[in-house]
Order: structure tokens, then sequence, then C-alpha cells
């Protein structure tokens, strides 16, 4: 003790040995006065929270009207020819959302893109016979499960904050794991799917348009949300009126479920966040590792 | 004739050989500078303690290093210590080092980071015979992540033994890794009869992740071997400032925080030289820096800096950096400030306890801040005498006093009083809903399974080992390993 001789108190210090009339055990009220509870919680606006979760609802019903195609398409009910349309319609309406809210779509790049989409759907169109027989010697039962499971996967791991295919000039972080696993999930779906179909043309127009969807939708509603808020509630709204529409006709139980998982996504899950957020005990102290102020580039 | 002769060379050979073999085993056990003494009974309260950890020599760090020179100190005290550690490749068995410490290398395989599989039970017998053959009073387990740390104690504590645990290090309660960590800690420490832990952070750090009493955890910190850690005869001349870091180079350590500093400082200081020491994955970015703003002449990467050679690294400097994100301690300031180095530091968990405010400039965790603090190391490094401050740790940090303050945690541990299993269970108990159940049935196991054991060979049929005292003479009075 070099300056403390006159006053003997005790000092959070760990230098000078056994501090003279105190013992190594003593606690005193400066234990703990450094840490900090739930420094870092957010209060939550229930209206925000059912705002933020109309994305996840969202993109539930553009998952279930690319089932309804699907079940149309195996029930013959939808021919190759509208299939078709329904393909070009949703790729020129998908460019044209994506060259209304962008901002940095150029000529030249869209040059590009339509060369990279003849590309792949040519390619596509050449591989077709061979997704055509790819699962004949599979019962169908075997397919439907493993479709389905393959759609929760996807389902689960799909980033729905943002999208795995990025916008163009668009400097943000590589995609999750997660994500991927998602997306790839997505597209063995809809090629078991399509290898079910009698024809060549229609396993083309079920695989390009699935593709087409898992590929490009979230992308095309990220542009949207990020364009304008209300443009992408309209457009939750009507994605969700016309899927539930749509399974109504197909199915009164399918319905039912549908509508109650859209409820549960909407409204429960949403007051479910805000009651638990009074359970959140969050600790913070010196001992934290400190988090650095600036981005490490590699 | 010839073969008569033959024979009889033949006899003579093997009777030599026999001789040979008694003659060595003789010398064995009576060789001159080893005397194998049986003692009579532990008098007064002299302690066996069993360390037990899975970091120990052959690796190098903070903890192995504690574990070593606390267990030199208390052998000069009068105590016996014995180390429990796991196998290194292929060092298994028993082995001496200095002062007659033993070690066992438990045949244990490591799985991850020098970790040992978490199995539970399977070392419940090794660590009994342990126990008995060499009469341990009391078992001291380091480190919380050492697995072969946690069974011991559980396994000690199910077989009625006093426990002390020394905590040496800081852990978060975000992420799910250090949640896990925590609950087993929790476990650990539930039935514990002491805690060190080696800063007062630390301290509320350990409290908060297992809910001991804050009087059951006490705070020594770790010291330098200030004899190995002196400051160079003559001082190093000052027209050219040598900064000095030597840092595993890992994101833990800060070392993107030394990226964005050294140029700055190379920039205002066209005097300053970098000397770093240390290797790791950051290794490529520091080099990356140093090429980007053409320091290759002023900042020196030495690469991993064999602990041996430390001093010198730090004698060829005037200011230590010390960048780290997070530290329970931090043994390289003090190692460095014992070398009579100006230190600059992070200011995170332990390390504004470490030394007086005069001997160490702290900054925040931010690359302005700890340039403006370099700036002020820079201004008042004339006015520091390397040699006064040697003399100051000297009498601030030792590993005597340690274990001396080590002693009192274990007099107080043996004499706090026994507890039944019950007793025990119903500590486990309050762990946690599912926790504290899954905690009392995993206790519970482990006691039939010691009952079954003394079933299978009684204590009395465990074999003893005879104490061994070494001629102690004058020239052990560094505490060096010997390896």
């Amino acid at each position: 003790m070099e300056n403390n001789n006159n006053q003997r108190k005790w000092r959070k210090v760990a230098y000078g040995g056994m501090q003279p009339g105190f013992n190594d055990n003593h606690t005193d009220e400066t234990f703990l006065q450094e840490m900090v509870m739930n420094a870092n919680v957010v209060k939550r606006d229930i209206l925000k929270v059912m705002l933020d979760s109309l994305s996840i609802s969202q993109y539930l019903s553009i998952v279930s009207l690319v089932v309804l195609i699907w079940t149309h398409t195996l029930n013959s009910t939808i021919t190759h020819t509208s299939l078709l349309i329904l393909d070009i319609t949703l790729l020129a309406s998908g460019f044209f959302i994506l060259l209304l809210t962008a901002k940095m779509l150029s000529f030249s790049l869209l040059i590009n893109y339509s060369i990279k989409i003849s590309f792949f759907t040519t390619s596509l169109y050449v591989l077709s016979p061979i997704y055509h027989t790819l699962t004949r010697s599979i019962s169908s039962d075997s397919i439907w499960a493993l479709t389905t499971s393959l759609i929760i996967i996807h389902l689960f791991l799909h980033d729905y904050s943002g999208s795995t295919i990025k916008a163009p000039g668009a400097l943000e972080t590589n995609p999750t794991l997660a994500s991927n696993i998602s997306l790839n999930a997505s597209i063995v779906a809809s090629l078991l799917i399509a290898s079910r179909l009698p024809s060549r043309v229609l396993v083309f127009a079920v695989i390009l348009f699935s593709l087409q969807v898992f590929l490009f939708a979230p992308l095309v509603t990220y542009c949207v949300k990020k364009y304008s808020l209300r443009l992408h509630v309209g457009l939750s709204v009507v994605v969700m009126g016309v899927s539930l529409g749509c399974v109504y006709e197909l199915h009164r139980v399918m319905f039912v479920v549908l509508l109650a998982v859209l409820g549960f996504v909407n409204v429960v899950c949403p007051y479910w966040l805000i009651r638990i957020q009074e359970y959140k005990f969050e600790i913070n102290g010196p001992w934290d590792e400190a988090k650095l102020c600036f981005n490490i580039t590699d | 004739m010839l073969h008569l002769i033959d024979i009889l060379l033949q006899s003579i050979n093997l009777s030599t050989i026999w001789c040979l073999v008694f003659v060595s085993e003789f010398t064995l056990t009576y060789h001159p500078f080893f005397f194998f003494v049986a003692m009579e009974s532990k008098q007064g309260t002299k302690h066996t303690i069993l360390m037990v950890s899975d970091f120990f020599y052959p690796n190098f760090g903070g903890v192995e290093n504690h574990i070593y020179l606390l267990s030199q100190c208390l052998i000069k005290l009068g105590h016996k210590v014995i180390v429990m550690t796991h196998a290194y490749s292929n060092r298994t068995g028993v082995r001496y080092m200095t002062n007659g410490l033993k070690v066992y290398y438990v045949p244990w395989k490591p799985f991850l980071m020098q970790n040992t599989l978490p199995t539970f039970f399977p070392t419940l017998p090794i660590i009994r015979t342990i126990l008995i053959r060499e009469k341990i009073t009391l078992i001291h387990g380091h480190q919380a992540f050492s697995t072969l740390c946690h069974e011991a104690l559980m396994h000690a504590r199910t077989m009625n033994y006093k426990v002390v645990f020394t905590d040496h290090s800081l852990y978060g309660f975000a992420d799910i890794g250090s949640i896990h960590m925590n609950k087993i800690l929790q476990f650990t420490l539930a039935d514990v009869t002491q805690a060190i832990c080696v800063s007062h952070t630390s301290k509320e750090n350990t409290v908060l992740r297992s809910g001991l009493p804050p009087e059951k955890v006490f705070v020594i910190p770790n010291a330098v071997d200030t004899t190995m850690f002196k400051p160079a005869s003559e001082r190093v001349v000052m027209d050219v400032i040598v900064i000095v870091v030597i840092s595993r180079l890992v994101y833990r350590k800060g070392a993107d925080l030394l990226v964005e500093v050294i140029p700055e400082i190379c920039r205002l200081y066209p005097n300053v030289r970098f000397v770093i020491g240390g290797d790791g994955p950051k290794r490529v970015r520091l080099e990356e820096m140093r090429e980007k703003h053409f320091l290759q002449d002023r900042v020196d990467m030495l690469g991993a800096v064999p602990h041996a050679k430390v001093r010198s690294v730090l004698n060829s400097g005037h200011i230590f950096l010390n960048s780290s994100l997070t530290e329970a301690f931090c043994i390289a300031i003090l190692e460095a400030a014992s070398c009579g180095l100006l230190t600059v530091s992070t200011c995170v968990g332990g390390v504004p306890e470490v030394l007086p405010d005069d001997m160490i400039v702290l900054a925040k965790p931010d690359p302005s801040d700890m340039v403006n603090a370099i700036k002020k190391a820079i201004k008042i490094l004339p006015t520091i005498d390397p040699q006064e401050m040697h003399l100051r740790i000297k009498g601030m940090y030792s590993w005597q006093d340690v274990a001396k303050r080590t002693e009192i945690v274990y007099n107080r541990a043996l004499n706090s009083s026994n507890q039944s299993l019950l007793e025990r269970l119903s500590r486990y108990l309050t762990c946690g809903a599912w926790a504290g159940k899954l905690f009392c049935l995993v206790m519970i196991v482990d006691y039939i399974l010691w009952r079954l054991l003394q079933m299978w060979q009684p204590d009395t049929e465990v074999e003893v080992v005879p104490d061994i005292k070494i001629s102690r003479t004058n020239h052990v009075t560094e505490v060096h390993p010997s390896m």
C-alpha cells in the first residue's frame, strides 16, 4: 500500500497482496455495481410487429399458391399453354416491378439479364426429358411425402427479412447457410413434383414456374417492401386474399388450415412476442467482451 | 572340454547379469540424490492437495503456469502437491517435476483444444484410486473449460472430499455457448466448498454465472515470477521508441484494433517502431496492413515467441501494448511491467485492477482512444524508471504470497462442515427446473457407482504410495519448469 496508509479503505484492486484488515472474500457495496440489466431491450409496438410479420404470411401465401398450381397441373386442370402464358406473364411482371423499384438498373444490365434467362430457359428445356423420367421408379406417395417435408424445411429456414438472391448492385452480406439450404430444398421439391407430370412440356413449364417463384419472388417482394411500405401491405393483402380464395375452391379443410396459420403468424405470434418481453433478463457488465466499433473488412 | 568351458562361461554371464539387476535396483531405491523416505502421518495443517486441470505442461499458457508455480510455492510451504491432467500424446503415466512435484498424466485422450471428452462416470475409478493412493485431503480444480476438472470435482464431492475451484476466465451471458458453459459451471460450483477467482471482475462474473454466495468466492490474483522478468541492466536508447505487442493474434486479443492503431501511430511519430510477437489467424491482416502502409521496416513481426524468450523481446522495447477485448486478469501486462515497460492497455475485464494508475495508461477499446493513450504514454515515458518499476512490481506480486493466501482458503475449506448426500442433493435441486433434477440424477448415479466400486475394491485394498522426500539443497530457489 503506497499512499493509502492513513485511511484503511478497501479498494477494488488486485495488486499489493492481501489488503490489510480485509479477507480475500471481502464483498462490499461496490460488488456488482457496474452490472447493467436489460440495457439493449427494445420496446416493441404490437402494430409494428404485426406489420413486420406480414412479410412472413405473404410468403406463406405465395408458396401455397405454388402448391395450388402443382396440384392443378397434376390433376390436369391446367393446360401447358396456359401454364406457359403464366410463366411469361410472371417473368414480365417481375421485371416490370424490379424496373420500377430498383434505382441502379441500367439498359446493359437488363440485356445481360435477358441473355442469362434465355440461357437458363433453353438448358431447362433441353434437360426436361431427364426430369420427366427422374423418379419413375419411386412411388407417388413417397414423392409427396418428400416434397411436403422439403417445403416445410424451406419455409422454416427461409430468410424472411431479406432475399437470398441479391438485387443488382446491392452491397450486402453473403446469404446465410440456412437460407441456402432453404432455397435448395425448394428447388428439389419442384423437381420432384415436375417429375410426376405426364408430358415434357408440362415438366418444363412447371419447373420454370416454380423456379421463377422460389428464386425471384423473395427478391421482388423485398424490392417492393423497400420501395414503399404501403405497396408492400397492399400486395400482401392481395396475395393472401387470392391464395385463400383459390384454396377455398380446391379444398375446405386446407382453407381452414391456411387461415389458421395466417392468423397465428399475424395475430397470435406478435401478441405472444410482446407478452414474453417482460421475462427478458439480460445482464451486461465489465466482464463482457468488448465490441469493435468499426467494420472488419477481410 | 571346450563345451564345458562354454557352459561355465554362460553361467558366469548369467550371474553377472543378475548381479547387475540387483545393483541397479539398489541404486534406484537408495540413489544419493533421491531419498525415498516413508513419512509418518501428517502433522499440523499440512495438506495433500490434488490439482486437477486439463491444462498442464507440456501445453503452455496462463493456467498451466499458474498451476505449476502455485504448486511449487505450496511445496515450499510444506504441503504435498500432486497434479492430475490428461495424457499429452505419448506422455502418460507418472512424472516428477522440480522439487518432487508428482504429475499424473491420466491416459485419457483430449478431443478438442486440449479438452477430454465429457464422459461423466468412466473417470471415477481412476480418480478414486489416485485420491486414496496419495492420501489426498483436498482437491483443487482449475479452469471452467476443463472437463477433467469438472469430473474430478464431481467424483471428489461424491466421495466426501473438500474441493476448491479456481476460475481463470470471464464469460458472457448472451450466446448459446456461454449459456451451456454457465450451466455446467453452476453444476460444479453448486457443491464446491470454496471458489477462487483471479480478479474482482472475475468474481462478479463467477457469482452471477454460478449463483454462489459472494462470501464463498475469494479473489487471489495471479502473480509474476519477478526473478524471470527483469529489466535490462542498461536502458535501451530512447531515440527510437519501440512499442512491443506480445499476444496470440486472434479476434479476442484485439488484433483488429492493432490493424487500425499501428498505421496511425507510425504516421504521427516517425521515431516509433513496433515489435509484434505472436501468431494466429489474424497475422495475415497485420501483414497486409504493413504492406499497405509501407511499414515493413518499422513493424517487426516475430511470429510465435517461446516463453523463455519473452523477456528478451520485452526488454527490447519501451512501451507494451495490450489490445485484448476480454481479459480476466492479463498476466502479459504484469510481465511487461516487471520488465520495466510502461503499459498501454484496453480497459476491459479485470485489466484496470492489475496495476496502479501511474504504471498503466488505459483506453477504451476503440482505435482513436487507443491512439490518444499511446500519445500520452509516449509523453510520460521519460519519467519512467524501469528498475524502480521492477522493484515496485516485486513488492506487489509474488507467487509465495499467492500460495499463502490460497493456503487460507484451503484451511477454510477443510474446516467447513461435512454434508450428507441429501443436503447436497437439495442444493443441486435449486439449480433449475429441469437442470436441477438432471444434476441430482447424475450425482445419485455417481454415488451408486462409488458404492459399487467400494464393494468391488475396498478402500483398504488400494495400495498407498510411500511419501517421497527429496533432499532440499540450497540451490533450489528459483522456480523453473525443468522439462
